[in-house]
């Protein structure tokens, strides 16, 4: 079908005719059919250079060798030695004489401050205070020690964590496992109650105290004061894991406790894990307190 | 406009069915040669199937519509790498009918969340997420920790995802229901057996912190507590994955 030439704007039309309607064959204006020539080009040149085309068991690998994965690879790589760079002095053997570094906090503690929310602020919170079942990281208790290579350590095994050299430490479920009577359970809640400096039972606290020395001073030393050694909580003072009241002293008794910290060597390199010892070390000389 | 043309528009059936070959063409160059072609999936060491109670967890994952706002594919970005690790491999979702991908990152990607926080923060989490993450957005799931876990049709469920090309095995099959529960046993008496089926890496504990009871939150955190951990990525060479 043929169309007619317009004689008012001396176009031809389709050809097509709706009730005496006609449409003029007007051509795509040349700018867009330059476009859509230009876009065809450069699709084919991609096809050369890039993978494209597949085949049966492969795809053409084109001109580039180009591959996204070993790209992401590199860029991660540039990284990496830019970090490394900017970090060096994280890698030193001595870590207090590093602690001690004058103006260190000012330029690093922002930087740090990030790497801290991604990986542990999830748990310990983002002022390092803790919350329930996770230690607070300012105060001037610890599980395992204070000392820097000893924060150092426990960012590096974790604790009950799935590493090798993990540190260890459980408390046993006094009650779920039987070791211990529903009475002795109660007078050593009375006991603990009254080494912490809260309201007790004063003869059941008496009676507590031996069960105390017999069964749990082994890890907690003798009068509850805790030790680094088994990673053992003090008990005489008012800071709390898993909370210090009554009620949540007897559930530690009947069902035990093994708090895990993630081991973070795998996914942490040497000179993060030693910021991060660091930053939990700078929260804690804040703390005014205790 | 051709005379060729004006032809085919008016023959209803042979115009639609040159639509429908034309619209197919798409699909026949980007997704048919994904199953013929020899390196879409990766070789890595330590993929597994997941375990029955992996399995559950991750039917939860799908139920509560998790992927809506989480995403399991770490991109061939830097930003990615840096943040969520490795970036993911084909190989590694080899086994998920449906794969979790995803598209939207409300939350953060979990590809490789397996390990990187303790159960007991992942049922904190669940029970009340801005119970510690304060400003968090994602909804509570405190009812998983009541709610049992129904183990009666993992048998089936692992028979049907064999169907679907997951090389569970006779035995694993057998034991589905057994392994759901041996599996969250902090006694862990039968752990040989779910070794013997599923390999080492197995975490086989109490996840909800309840070890009366076998709950939809110990399968949750047992699917969370191992995703991204099967694959050996330290042996990979990135020229045999480099696509």
């Amino acid at each position: 079908m043929k169309g007619r030439l317009d004689k008012y704007t001396n176009t031809p039309t389709t050809g097509h005719e709706w009730d005496g309607i006609e449409e003029l064959d007007t051509p795509v204006p040349w700018g867009f059919r330059l476009a859509l020539k230009l876009a065809i080009l450069i699709a084919a040149t991609q096809w050369v250079l890039y993978p494209a085309w597949p085949y049966v068991v492969s795809y053409t690998s084109g001109m580039t060798g180009y591959s996204s994965r070993a790209a992401v690879a590199a860029a991660v790589k540039d990284g990496r030695s830019l970090r490394d760079q900017a970090f060096a002095v994280f890698v030193t053997p001595d870590l207090e004489e590093l602690a001690s570094k004058p103006g260190i906090r000012e330029k690093f503690e922002p930087v740090i401050g990030a790497l801290y929310r991604d990986n542990c602020s999830a748990c310990h919170g983002r002022d390092l205070k803790g919350q329930a079942n996770f230690p607070n990281l300012t105060d001037d208790h610890w599980l395992w020690s204070g000392e820097l290579d000893e924060i150092e350590y426990t960012l590096q095994v974790g604790i009950n964590s799935n590493h090798e050299d993990t540190r260890y430490a459980e408390m046993p479920a006094f009650g779920r496992d039987e070791i211990l009577l529903k009475p002795e359970i109660t007078d050593v809640v009375e006991y603990v109650l009254s080494i912490s400096g809260q309201e007790h039972d004063l003869s059941a606290a008496d009676r507590g105290a031996e069960i105390f020395a017999e069964n749990c001073s082994g890890c907690h030393n003798d009068g509850g004061a805790g030790g680094y050694a088994f990673g053992a909580p003090s008990l005489i003072d008012s800071e709390w894991i898993y909370g210090g009241d009554r009620k949540a002293i007897l559930a530690t008794l009947n069902n035990g406790r093994a708090g895990i910290m993630p081991a973070w060597s795998e996914r942490l390199n040497a000179a993060e894990i030693r910021m991060l010892t660091l930053y939990v070390q700078w929260a804690g000389s804040d703390d005014q307190g205790d | 406009m051709s005379a060729k043309h004006q032809k085919l528009e008016r023959h209803g059936v042979a115009f639609a069915t040159m639509i429908l070959i034309v619209a197919s063409l798409g699909g026949l160059f980007e997704i048919a040669p994904l199953f013929t072609i020899e390196n879409t999936i990766e070789e890595v060491e330590g993929m597994r199937p997941y375990t029955p109670l992996e399995l559950a967890g991750r039917d939860i994952y799908v139920r509560e519509g998790c992927y809506a706002c989480h995403s399991q594919m770490i991109r061939t970005l830097r930003s990615d790498v840096d943040r969520y690790g490795h970036f993911s491999l084909a190989a590694e979702s080899m086994y998920g009918h449906p794969h979790q991908w995803g598209s939207k990152r409300t939350g953060p990607d979990l590809a490789r969340i397996g390990g990187k926080y303790t159960d007991v923060w992942q049922v904190a989490h669940l029970e009340n997420p801005r119970g510690v993450v304060p400003g968090s957005v994602m909804p509570g799931y405190a009812f998983l920790a009541n709610t049992r876990l129904g183990t009666t049709h993992l048998a089936g469920a692992l028979r049907a995802l064999r169907r679907a090309g997951v090389p569970y095995t006779d035995i694993q099959i057998e034991y589905a229901e057994r392994h759901a529960i041996w599996q969250a046993d902090k006694e862990a008496e039968y752990e040989d057996s779910l070794v013997d089926a599923y390999g080492t890496n197995v975490n086989v504990r109490d996840f909800d912190g309840d070890p009366q009871r076998l709950t939809e939150m110990d399968a949750l955190v047992a699917y969370l507590q191992v995703l991204g951990t099967l694959a050996n990525l330290d042996d990979l060479v990135l020229e045999d994955i480099a696509r």
